[in-house]
């Protein structure tokens, strides 16, 4: 029988007039890693929010581990580790003081507690920097240490917002091993991120969330294999004109990307064949085209099929 | 609930404790005021003079022309503001006694029935059964405008018997001089005149029924706790600060996701400022004690009244951490907050040498409140049953901004 370490029914949260999520259900699998791709804005903060139990929802249900966040709000927070998109850190606190302060909220004291610290300063290889003033540390060491702070009650589910945002590649690529190392050890993740790579490369199910509503669930293989096409963007040097444009359109589906119809995307399944035909076409435009790109189907294609737009707009 | 209140403040403390130049002004602001202010502005108040004039209770007998002369030539000063009838009806001793007690007049002027009577009877020198005329003060009160009003109020009086009984004792030694006395009257109607007969009459200054005050308040035992209070406000902007850069950095967004109740969260936040509140009184106190040598009265009184202080000060900056949504909004709430109800409260300027108006608003102060209480135990001599009005009250005020904090607060923002 599979086990749901998170249920969530009819997910809502509505701000003034704005329903910021829109009707989430999902349940995640114990080992799971599940992500929530979706741009800036989508309503991926919200719904971490609200599965933390920091924002109250306008309607809906949660569950973490069995209980019920509402009616058992205490022993189904124990069960969560939240890993903010902020840092998340008292900076003039060295990182094993800011370790003891987050460890002693979740009601680890004594030896367990000096344990759990070492282990998940380990696990973050920052052991030679427990004592570093966190104001000291770089970026991606805060983002280390961030994640420390929300393994430290080992929780069987872990939230990370964006855990990746505003650090360096090498940094980047140290978190990713270490929560894909952390979930082949057994840890449930449930991973938000705008960057199409970080959810094809770890995550075992992708949500597309676009204005707080899913777009589509499933594999990201499934997503890309059902939903995905291939993508041409054009870019010309000048708006062009309507008989460009209608010629463009004997080639394949076109959408125009902006207003001064300076850059169009053609979704394919034949990216080779659409793309000469494009470039045939052109060499009666002298000096037009400015630039080619061509992309294989992935998730971001799929999200621009599903929404129009794209992931990073 | 206990272990993870005490983790958080234990958290807040060290907070604290690695910022220390916040911490230090905190402490070095109210002793500064304390030290510069009780020295260099000592006496600079303009209490007395015609903008800002002392009220003065007048509790006389009725007819005796020697008093009617006196009061007259008094309410001809300037500065002066004589007082016969509270809320319509003429004052009585105990009624001038209670309003001085309460501070809400600083003086009152005592004269005896038979006045004038037992003026001219005691024409003969050496007299022998002088009429008491007493100046009942509020134990606050400045020294120095204390002295000035008094020397005025009894050259007047002295004035006035001296004028009484010159006519009668040149009677008796010369028999009747007719037109004698208007000439005598004119001739001696310059300022000394009392200082020429001191003998007609004593001028006992005493403090209102109750008041254990054996000597006189100092300027520095008025100024203490003024500027305690005044130091103690002043937790709301590190207070503030604390919660929006909580919120700002995201580690409140942690701590509420862990498995604990707002409850606790608010109160391991608010305990260690609590704390400092109390340190920061102890630290100002013996200040006072130690550099100035002042007594502080009734210790179980000055007690509960600086924990009523502190909670007070505590709530108020909930409050402003609830309402400011940015840091320039926390911080000149709090600084306008800490400055305008510090002088509104009686902290830079008394209270009774305001008008009305800011009379009436200073009680909506939780300062004035405090310093009434302190100056009650320290000038007053007064012990804690006496000062549960004040603490009362200033628990009143805590629980009301700790209310609509509570009710404007945003934990999720």
């Amino acid at each position: 029988m599979m086990t749901f370490i998170l249920t969530v029914e009819d997910l809502w949260k509505r701000y003034a007039q704005t329903d910021a999520v829109r009707g989430l259900t999902f349940e995640i699998s114990k080992g799971e890693f599940f992500g929530l791709l979706g741009p800036n804005g989508a309503g991926k903060s919200t719904t971490i929010g609200l599965l933390s139990g920091l924002i109250e929802p306008t309607r809906g249900h949660i569950a973490i581990s069995g209980f019920d966040l509402f009616s058992s709000p205490m022993k189904a927070k124990a069960k969560l580790g939240l890993v903010p998109q902020s840092f998340a850190l008292y900076p003039t606190l060295c990182a094993r003081d800011n370790l003891v302060f987050f460890g002693r909220i979740y009601g680890l004291k004594g030896k367990r507690l000096k344990e759990r610290i070492t282990r998940v300063l380990e696990i973050v290889q920052l052991t030679d920097r427990a004592h570093q003033t966190v104001a000291t540390f770089s970026n991606g060491m805060k983002r280390r240490l961030n994640i420390a702070a929300g393994l430290l009650h080992e929780p069987e589910i872990l939230v990370l917002d964006e855990p990746t945002v505003g650090i360096d590649p090498q940094s980047r690529n140290a978190i990713l091993e270490s929560i894909h190392s952390l979930n082949q050890s057994g840890v449930t993740v449930l991973y938000t991120t705008h960057y199409i790579e970080e959810a094809q490369r770890l995550c075992d199910r992708v949500a597309i969330l676009d204005q707080g509503k899913i777009m589509a669930l499933d594999t990201p293989t499934r997503l890309i294999q059902d939903l995905g096409r291939g993508m041409i963007e054009i870019e010309f040097n000048a708006g062009i004109d309507d008989r460009l444009l209608d010629q463009m359109k004997h080639i394949g589906a076109i959408r125009v990307a902006d207003d001064q119809k300076r850059r169009i995307h053609i979704e394919t399944d034949r990216t080779d064949q659409v793309s000469r035909e494009v470039l045939e076409l052109m060499k009666t435009r002298d000096g037009a085209l400015k630039s080619l790109d061509i992309s294989e189907p992935n998730l971001e294609t799929v999200f621009i099929r599903l929404t129009g737009r794209n992931l990073r707009d | 609930m206990i272990y993870q209140i005490m983790a958080i403040t234990l958290k807040e403390l060290k907070v604290l404790w690695l910022d220390r130049e916040a911490l230090a002004l905190l402490f070095a602001m109210p002793v500064f005021f304390i030290l510069v202010m009780s020295f260099a502005l000592e006496g600079v108040f303009e209490a007395g003079s015609k903008g800002h004039p002392i009220e003065i209770l007048v509790i006389r007998p009725d007819g005796d022309p020697l008093v009617d002369q006196a009061i007259a030539d008094l309410k001809r000063m300037e500065g002066l503001i004589l007082i016969e009838t509270y809320e319509g009806v003429p004052l009585t001793a105990d009624r001038a006694e209670q309003l001085i007690g309460r501070g809400v007049y600083p003086l009152a002027l005592f004269f005896p029935e038979r006045y004038a009577e037992q003026v001219l009877i005691n024409s003969k020198d050496p007299p022998k059964e002088k009429p008491i005329v007493y100046l009942i003060s509020d134990p606050a009160m400045n020294l120095q405008l204390l002295a000035t009003v008094k020397g005025a109020i009894q050259g007047a009086i002295e004035r006035r018997v001296l004028l009484a009984r010159i006519p009668q004792r040149l009677k008796e030694m010369f028999g009747t001089f007719e037109g004698m006395e208007g000439q005598l009257a004119e001739m001696l109607g310059d300022t000394n005149a009392g200082e020429r007969a001191r003998s007609g009459v004593d001028f006992v200054h005493a403090f209102p029924k109750g008041f254990s005050v054996k000597r006189r308040p100092t300027a520095t035992e008025q100024n203490v706790p003024a500027y305690t209070i005044f130091g103690v406000f002043f937790i709301v902007l590190t207070l503030a600060s604390s919660f929006l850069q909580e919120k700002k950095d995201g580690t409140f967004q942690r701590i509420l996701a862990a498995p604990l109740s707002k409850t606790a969260l608010l109160i391991g936040k608010l305990l260690p400022y609590y704390l400092v509140n109390l340190i920061q009184i102890v630290v100002m106190f013996c200040i006072g004690v130690v550099v100035f040598g002042i007594r502080l009265g009734h210790l179980p009184a000055l007690i509960i009244l600086s924990l009523a202080l502190a909670a007070a000060a505590n709530g108020l900056g909930l409050l402003v951490a609830a309402l400011g949504k940015t840091e320039p909004q926390v911080n000149g709430l709090s600084v306008l907050l800490a400055i305008t109800l510090s002088a509104l409260g009686g902290m830079m300027v008394p209270t009774f040498i305001m008008p009305d108006l800011m009379k009436t608003l200073s009680l909506f102060t939780p300062h004035a409140w405090a310093l009434a209480g302190y100056h009650d135990m320290i000038i007053r001599g007064l012990g804690a049953k006496k000062v549960l009005t004040e603490v009362a009250i200033l628990l009143g005020f805590a629980s009301l901004f700790f209310v609509i904090a509570l009710w404007r607060f945003r934990f999720d923002e």
